[in-house]
């Protein structure tokens, strides 16, 4: 069975030697010749005042909780979907189950206006 | 051939370095959160480790339902941690001492 | 040494190196990215165990999903990162000494002694058809349907909590109302207005 994933190795391992050779390329092939004005942030005007970091809204947390939610959904209904000839009815009613109830959770997340952008 | 000792070696040094990251990043909960990620997976790690040397794929099953109540746990983790830090500006374990009196 | 055991010892040695970074590096955007590989590693270990759908969702769920959402968090939240540091040198040696003891305990108990191949042979490799989530799924659906019903309802308490705790609408914010928007008739928006045209004086 392992067999089958050999080209998902061939394939990490060129992916980390083109990523690490580029780098490495680019760090032994490049001149250094640094010096204190060079490696400041501004060669000239002010220093800078704060963070480069730019702090995120709320919406997007929101959004991405939405979607880890939904992401693991699907993830369980793939092996339903694979089996679903074999479990019958029964399985078949068990997923609608699950599914009705992660609806309440949609119905509410609507109505709260989660969703929305202003 | 790989051993079952070997999976379960790899996992105990997984939990034992969360465990020590747990010790040493005591100010900052979002580190917190994270080693908490890393000793479920540890535990994942033996779960799967023990279901392929038996044979039996309960582990595997048991396994599908921690991942998903380890993303709820995440995702509500993280949702706490943003409301404290709404109010109160800061999420070092040292300033949430509301309840000292 | 065989092939699958050279990439066991990779796969875990980065596994191991890069949980080590998680707890030590300063910048937690570095730490989740070295989550990330943990994540990755483990997966491919999970794919070595003939766990192969496992071994997908969890990077699917936990690398696309969960990661993205420490990562949000992190850039969210403005974080003075010197003070995160105090006491990183006051805890580490008995974090330390916790660690190697813990190890040191669950290494005794699961050495080769009692865990190793001659005790625990290692299952046949399966035939190139197997499936495993099918195999699983089989178990998911009937065996343990309740778990599995339980499990949507944590999905659904995650959602109420999540919104119930973050959502905040600001007062005096405009939407789109696109039912309005679609249930528009002329007549509604729309005057005509008659004007007497004025001529030349």
């Amino acid at each position: 069975m392992l067999e089958n994933y050999l080209p998902i190795l061939i394939f990490i391992g060129i992916g980390l030697v083109v990523g690490g050779g580029m780098i490495a390329a680019g760090f032994l092939l490049g001149p250094h010749k640094p010096d204190s004005e060079k490696l400041t942030s501004y060669e000239c005007g002010f220093d800078a005042f704060e963070d480069a970091r730019m702090k995120f809204d709320v919406r997007y947390y929101l959004v991405a909780i939405l979607f880890i939610i939904f992401d693991l959904e699907i993830a369980f209904l793939f092996p339903w979907a694979v089996v679903l000839r074999d479990i019958g009815m029964f399985g078949f009613l068990a997923m609608v189950m699950f599914l009705g109830i992660l609806v309440i959770g949609f119905i509410y997340e609507w109505k709260k206006g989660a969703l929305q952008w202003e | 051939m790989i051993a079952l000792s070997d999976y379960l070696t790899v996992a105990a040094l997984l939990f034992g370095l969360s465990m020590a990251g747990i010790f040493i990043n005591r100010k900052n909960v979002i580190i917190l959160l994270m080693c908490i990620e890393l000793m479920l997976l540890a535990v994942n790690i033996n779960f799967v480790a023990f279901s392929h040397y038996l044979g039996d794929s309960a582990g595997q099953v048991f396994v599908f339902f921690i991942l998903t109540v380890a993303a709820a746990e995440a995702a509500i983790g993280l949702a706490i941690l943003v409301v404290l830090f709404r109010n109160r500006r800061s999420i070092n374990v040292d300033d949430l001492d509301t309840l000292k009196g | 040494m065989s092939f699958e055991q050279i990439l066991f010892y990779l796969f875990s040695g980065v596994l191991v190196l890069s949980a080590g970074a998680v707890i030590t590096v300063r910048n937690p955007v570095h730490a989740a990215m070295f989550l990330v590989l943990c994540f990755v590693t483990t997966s491919a270990l999970w794919l070595l165990l003939e766990a192969e759908f496992l071994a997908i969702t969890l990077v699917l769920v936990y690398v696309g999903a969960v990661m993205v959402l420490f990562l949000f968090v992190v850039m969210m939240l403005d974080i003075n990162l010197a003070r995160m540091r105090e006491g990183f040198a006051r805890y580490l040696p008995i974090g330390g000494i916790v660690a190697a003891t813990a190890v040191g305990i669950m290494g005794l108990a699961v050495g080769r002694i009692n865990f190793g191949l001659d005790v625990w042979p290692a299952p046949p490799a399966r035939a190139a058809d197997y499936s495993n989530t099918r195999e699983l799924g089989e178990q998911l659906y009937t065996t343990y349907v309740y778990p599995f019903e339980i499990a949507s309802v944590v999905l659904l308490v995650a959602i109420v909590a999540a919104i119930a705790l973050t959502l905040r609408t600001r007062p005096g914010t405009r939407y789109q109302k696109i039912e309005e928007q679609v249930v528009v008739k002329k007549s509604d928006r729309l005057r005509v207005v008659q004007l007497e045209s004025e001529g030349r004086k």
